[in-house]
């Protein structure tokens, strides 16, 4: 008998429970795929259990996304109905479900439903577990209070009277300072500390968990426990926070301000504050007074000062430093209130698990969230932290397998003795590459594949877990070579296996310069989590490791630069110190002179007190100026601080004077035009443009696209292969690839040049889109006989990378076959006018998200919409490093900049023959100078041809329709009404096939002009003032401290190529094109399920490397 | 088991004016607090009283006791070393008898007509074991108190048998060691004044004073420590204590005493002008 799709789930054998889903499904027909779904939404409906219904919703998604879509018979194209989107977008997942299952009922199944299908089902698993976590994080022993108490007679917690103990009134109060290790993983393992999986699977959450004393190398005398929090009385009844390091501070006066997450860098120490219970979270919204909350914990008209500290240590550092920074943040505050009972010294175990808790409750406030290991710097030394099933007193218990929190085991001396520390030590160098990456779509691609059970992720799951055992056993032993192949074999192995993506070019080259160098002396290379370019270990025969800590820094540095401009860097990379931390978090109370915070706080505090009259100081300023003064001349670090606290009080030269220079000539480099810019300053400011503007009238009709208008590529068009085979061996053909993007939401918006972006790994190793296309290129020029000439077109951000590169790449082709089309056209991006801001964020749909990050989301927003209004609606945003404050302007003007720039009259004289060119994205990988495409668009007799795609629901941005009844390409911001795209078929993959003659026609000109660039450049513009500009809004980001980065949405004006389809001179035909052609891959995200659904596969056969 | 003695702390120097208030009695008489918290006990059968006092309190805390003076015997503690160590010094008047422990500075008021001494003085003879007064207290209230955790013994009393008990404890740490199955989310079980015990506490009471002798020696750890060695109840008693030493607490005590009395119409209808009288915030 078969095994029922359900019965995968409810086995009570293991190896049924275990079988991956793809396993089930291979080989059975889609109808038996929709039985299957249909059989798996009334199971999830039913059943109890939390992780079955979830599991269930993975497999819904893994059917309806690679399953069902792979069958023949399953019909493409279909309508997503708007209602049902609307639903997915406000998180209302069930309602979203059940539009899009009346839809297919009604008119039955679809590609493009089953996509709605699968992002409604995936959204609801995660929705799912999510909330599953809060509310065990809210269940919690020790953490429920909080969420009851609302008033401020009801606050329970007391300061502690040593906190409030002072000789005199003019003494300071006593601080209080927490200091904490941070955390390294030992094993990387395999993210197993994911609540979900922990939860779940706790069996298989295992980590090697090691508390650690940091210093950057070169910079710091010793490594010290990288994270201080401080915690004082003060005589004001208001909350002061200070982070030293973001060289941020507020003073709180009311409970909303405490709550608003985003609107100053202290995000963090508020949350501390709240998981606290300092100000618990049930008191939210309640209208009472902080004063009044604070006075029932410190006595009437007090309040407190909380500081943090890591020591400059950068962000991304994969050494979980915010995470232990908030359990030092909420430990000092807990001690300070009594919730911990130690006020000094060390915690005991039940005292770090409540902080650890109350942690895991803060990063949710925060919006934020980590593993349940990352808090391991609150214990000591070398610890097994496992997953715990839960037991009948527990508020898991009967929901998850597991417990929310795990089971720290502290490996003494007697486990791992002194000498295996010590070699440890001595081989292991500890760096940051320098990238600081988004690991959120990883941890839900690992959360996924491990509830999907893919047959080769479990296998390498289990071996994961497996190597933990042997990983100990070298630790233990003091093999530190063994340990170092180990570690090695985990990345190679099971690492990989769960998520290709955890390495990169980056890290790859890291690994082979420093074997190269080191050769058998380089004993391993080790993942330190999350994703690569960040935390490393490599480990080193003792004797070597000084020299390797020397010369990785310069090896990273090197290997950076030659990658800086196709991978996102966000710092120089270092290389650390380090030493194992015996202790865990230890406290101390400062008391008389001694009481003193970091002296950073005061460079940063003093000059505004300094340059106050000595009257105007509050008590507790003039006291902090006494103890700087003191302190200052007693203590070396003090007085050392002194010459910085002058600089910051002195006048200096303008740091920013370079870059504004170097804005300035790359403006005029490339063409820019200041009359130009002032008049659309002006449209913008006077409301005539912006986003509201970009569309269409309200009476515009849009119609879908009648059956039968297009040409239907999806099975071939074998009947127009063989003309088009002939012209591509007349070299009739040349292709166009657009590179000028910066990779916006491939880097969310860190600007790297996409094209030169390592992407993923094909044939063997990381290639770039640029690589890719070149190959695919080269590889139908070889089939065809003949040459097929590419052109990237490329942006003052991309060109030099590019030419060096393709350069490089290319050899003799360079500018015989290979050529660039630099950019001929910039512009300056404008601080957006809060009109538009608002327009963006409320007139346009947009993923609702959870409570905690939808709070957090309208408080970034209130201080964005603050920023504009302050640096001026529409002024020239010049706040940024040159390269991202200019924008390139649409892709319109891709084409005609071939025409201004003179490189199609250079490729004309160089291949006269050519007839056509096919241009496309840089991350359309499928699009090729395909025969049966080509010999359809030339005999078409068309002066364009455009490829479309059936849509489905995560392709936004427009489509084929019929505006007022005439077909052509519409972009999604130009649509009068949002659910006038959910009545579109077909998405535009903007690869368009362009004759070359009948386009020149359309700019008024003939090969033979082609020569006169002054009637090149005056077609270009009679042609683009025709067209429509968009204003949109881009996000960019700043970079600053250690690796902090803000993104600020920025305006900037387009035009699009789209909208030549409405020229009526301009005759246009469409084709249908399999998806796997026209494809776009736009976001780090979807590469996973590019690999899964053969798309990956698909271009593999494209290229021959 | 029968209890004669009781034996009352008023020793902390903090609060060593307070069982000398004078409040009205439910009878309408006006009597100092200690005269009610001892003519409570003695209602319930104690015969001698012990008081622990700070030296010089003696004559002041003589005067206050009323009609039973002669059955009240001074103890003095020399130094202020803590609440147990206030225990401690009544050793001697025990005798190695059990006796009922009071507090100077809370008053009871019995829900029904058994006072609330008489209530714990019948669980503690009917099931022969140290008892505990206790009362759900709300989670906001919790680090006045002393309180306990423990299991519900059965029966048709709120009776429980301690397993935890920790001095003023935060919520953070009730809600892990301090949880008792039926109790409302928020509440717990913290004493009441009033304790039924053994000499094994004054045994208890040396061992830790033992242990640490610079350290101030508080009562809960000796009772945490008596419910891991015997079976040692809390008992809900029918009735509400009042902390006259709390903000409002002598105000709040009158008040219960009074609505509990003869003349609860008379206070009631001047608290509902009193009320009435309230001027309002602008």
């Amino acid at each position: 008998m078969s095994l029922r799709v359900t019965d995968i789930i409810d086995s009570g054998d293991n190896a049924k429970r275990n079988l991956a889903i793809d396993r089930w499904c291979a080989g059975r027909p889609a109808a038996e795929l929709l039985a299957a779904c249909a059989e798996l939404d009334a199971y999830r409906r039913r059943e109890t259990n939390l992780y079955k219904r979830v599991r269930a919703l993975f497999f819904l998604t893994a059917i309806h996304r690679y399953h069902l879509p792979a069958r023949p018979e399953l019909p493409r194209s279909g309508r997503v109905p708007f209602a049902g989107f609307r639903h997915l977008l406000e998180r209302r997942f069930e309602e979203a479900i059940a539009a899009f299952l009346r839809v297919q009922t009604d008119q039955g199944p679809s590609e493009t439903l089953s996509s709605a299908l699968a992002a409604a089902h995936h959204a609801l698993a995660f929705q799912t577990l999510a909330d599953q976590v809060r509310r065990t994080v809210r269940s919690t022993r020790g953490n429920a209070w909080m969420f009851r108490l609302g008033h401020p007679l009801d606050q329970p917690l007391r300061v502690r009277p040593e906190l409030l103990a002072r000789d005199t009134p003019e003494t300071p109060h006593p601080v209080l300072r927490e200091r904490t290790p941070v955390r390294m993983d030992l094993t990387h393992c395999g993210w197993s500390d994911i609540f979900f999986l922990g939860m779940d699977f706790p069996e298989g959450a295992r980590v090697l968990n090691i508390s650690i004393d940091l210093g950057v190398h070169g910079r710091d005398a010793a490594p010290r426990p990288p994270v201080e929090a401080f915690f004082r009385v003060i005589d004001e009844p208001v909350i002061r926070l200070a982070s030293v390091d973001l060289e941020a501070s507020a003073c709180l006066t009311t409970l909303d301000e405490v709550f608003d997450f985003g609107r100053d860098y202290l995000g963090l120490l508020k949350a501390a504050i709240i998981a606290a219970g300092l100000v618990p979270p049930g008191i939210e919204r309640s209208g009472a007074s902080l004063a009044e909350l604070l006075g029932a914990i410190f006595g009437p008209g007090r309040g407190f000062e909380l500081v943090s500290n890591v020591n400059r240590i950068p962000k991304g550092s994969r050494l979980a430093v915010s995470t232990n920074l908030l359990g030092a943040l909420i430990g000092v505050c807990m001690r300070a209130t009594g919730q911990v009972r130690s006020l000094t010294g060390a915690m005991d175990e039940p005292e770090r698990r409540s902080v650890a808790a109350r942690a895991i409750l803060g990063e949710w406030l925060g919006g934020s969230g980590g593993g349940w290991q990352d808090s391991g710097g609150l214990w000591p030394g070398i610890k097994l932290i496992e997953g715990a099933p839960a037991q009948p007193d527990d508020p898991e218990y009967g929901v998850s397998r597991g417990r929310l929190l795990p089971r720290h085991t502290l490996l003494g001396h007697d486990r791992i003795p002194a000498e295996a520390r010590r070699k440890l030590q001595d081989s292991l160098v500890l760096v940051h590459g320098g990238m600081a990456q988004n690991v959120g779509p990883i941890l839900e691609m690992v959360t996924e594949k491990y509830l999907l059970r893919g047959e080769a992720e479990w296998a390498a799951r289990q071996r994961a877990v497996a190597t933990l055992d042997d990983i100990l056993a070298l630790l233990a032993a003091g093999d530190i070579r063994g340990l170092g192949a180990a570690l090695t074999a985990n990345f190679r192995g099971p690492l990989q296996t769960i998520i290709p993506w955890v390495t990169n070019l980056y890290t790859e080259t890291l690994i082979e310069l420093t074997r190269a160098e080191f050769g058998d002396d380089f004993w391993g290379f080790w993942m330190l989590g999350g994703m690569s370019g960040g935390g490393m270990g490599f480990i080193f025969a003792p004797e070597r490791r000084r020299e390797g800590q020397e010369r990785l820094r310069d090896i990273m540095l090197a290997t950076k630069r030659e990658f800086q401009a196709a991978l996102p860097f966000a710092m120089d990379p270092v290389v650390y110190d380090f030493a194992i931390n015996e202790d865990g978090s230890v406290a101390t109370v400062l008391t008389g002179d001694a009481a003193l915070l970091p002296v950073a706080y005061y460079q940063q505090a003093m000059p505004a007190c300094l340059r106050r009259a000595a009257r105007d100081l509050s008590a507790r300023e003039r006291r902090d100026l006494q103890q700087f003064t003191h302190a200052a001349r007693t203590q070396p670090e003090f007085s050392g601080a002194l010459p910085a606290l002058l600089d910051r009080m002195l006048p200096t030269n303008d740091t920013n004077g370079g870059s504004g220079r170097r804005l300035t000539e790359l403006l005029a480099e490339n063409g820019f035009d200041r009359a130009q810019h002032e008049q659309i300053r002006s449209d913008l400011r006077a409301g005539r443009i912006g986003l509201a503007m970009n569309r269409l009238s309200a009476t515009t009709r849009i119609e879908d696209v009648k059956p039968g208008a297009l040409f239907d590529a999806t099975s071939g068009g074998s009947e127009h292969r063989a003309a088009g085979a002939a012209a591509l061996r007349r070299g009739e053909v040349a292709v166009v690839t657009y590179a000028a993007g910066v990779g916006s939401r491939w880097t969310q918006g860190a600007g790297v040049v996409k094209g030169l972006h390592p992407f993923a790994r094909l044939g063997g190793r990381h290639r770039s889109f640029i690589e890719t296309h070149l190959v695919k290129t080269r590889r139908a020029a070889a089939e065809a006989g003949a040459a097929i000439p590419h052109v990237f077109t490329t942006s003052h951000l991309t060109h030099a990378p590019i030419e060096h590169w393709v350069r490089g790449a290319v050899g003799a082709a360079w500018e015989s076959d290979v050529w660039l089309s630099p950019g001929r056209s910039i512009g300056l991006r404008l601080v957006p006018t809060v009109r538009d801001l608002h327009f963006a964020w409320e007139e346009t749909a947009q993923q609702k998200l959870d409570e905690q990050k939808e709070k957090m989301r309208e408080s970034v927003r209130a201080a964005l919409t603050g920023w504009a209004r302050t640096s001026g609606e529409g002024a020239d945003y010049t706040d940024n490093v040159p390269e991202q404050c200019l924008h390139p302007v649409g892709h319109w003007f891709e084409l005609p900049n071939l025409l201004k720039n003179g490189t199609l009259a250079r490729l004309l004289a160089a291949h006269p023959q050519l007839r056509t060119l096919v241009a496309h994205n840089i991350d359309t990988l499928g699009a090729t100078p395909d025969a049966a495409l080509l010999g359809w668009f030339q005999a078409s007799g068309a002066t364009l041809g455009w490829e479309v795609i059936p849509k489905r629901i995560e392709d936004h941005g427009g489509g084929l329709a019929r505006v007022d009844g005439r077909l052509r390409i519409v972009e999604g911001l130009s649509l009068p009404r949002e659910e006038d795209e959910f009545a579109l078929t077909y998405y535009s993959t903007n690869t368009c096939w362009v004759d070359i003659d009948r386009l020149l026609a359309v700019f008024g000109l003939t090969r033979a002009d082609l020569a006169n660039e002054e009637r090149n450049a005056a077609a270009v513009r009679a042609l683009a003032t025709r067209l429509p500009t968009y204003v949109t809004l881009k996000d960019v980001k700043k970079r600053w401290g250690h690796g902090q980065e803000d993104v600020y949405p920025v305006a900037q004006f387009e035009k699009l190529w789209g909208d030549m389809t409405a020229l009526p001179e301009c005759r246009s035909v469409f084709a249908v094109v399999p998806r796997a052609r026209g494809q776009q891959l736009k976001d780090q995200a979807q590469l996973d399920s590019w690999q899964r659904d053969g798309s990956a596969a698909h271009i593999e056969s494209l290229c021959a490397w | 088991m029968r209890i004669r003695k009781a034996l009352v702390t008023a020793a902390n120097p903090r609060q060593r004016t307070l069982p000398l208030q004078t409040l009205v009695d439910p009878h309408g008489e006006p009597k100092s607090a200690l005269q009610i918290v001892l003519e409570e006990a003695a209602g319930a059968g104690i015969e001698e009283f012990c008081m622990v006092v700070c030296p010089g309190d003696e004559a002041a805390y003589a005067d206050a006791c009323g009609a039973l003076r002669p059955a009240v015997r001074f103890v003095t503690q020399p130094a202020a070393r803590g609440y147990g160590h206030a225990v401690l010094c009544g050793r001697e008047f025990t005798g190695g008898e059990p006796f009922l422990h009071l507090v100077g500075d809370h008053l009871h008021v019995a829900q029904g007509k058994t006072s609330c001494a008489r209530q714990l003085l019948d669980v503690a003879a009917a099931e022969n074991a140290p008892v505990s007064a206790v009362q759900p207290t709300r989670e906001s209230q919790l680090t006045s108190y002393g309180a306990v955790g423990g299991r519900l013994v059965g029966g048709d009393r709120p009776l429980y048998q301690i397993e935890a008990v920790l001095e003023k404890p935060t919520p953070t740490v009730a809600e892990q060691q301090l949880i008792v199955p039926g109790l409302r989310a928020g509440f717990y079980l913290c004493f009441f004044g009033l304790h039924v015990l053994g000499t094994e506490i004054f045994t208890l009471l040396d061992e830790q004073q033992a242990a640490a002798p610079d350290r101030p020696l508080g009562l809960s750890p000796a009772l945490h420590t008596l419910a891991g060695r015997q079976r040692y109840l809390a008992f809900a008693v029918a009735g509400r204590r009042y902390d006259i030493g709390a903000p409002y607490g002598l105000l709040l005590a009158q008040l219960a005493l009074s609505l509990s009395g003869r003349e609860r119409d008379r206070v009631l209808t001047q608290l509902v002008e009193l009320l009435a009288l309230r001027p309002t915030e602008s």
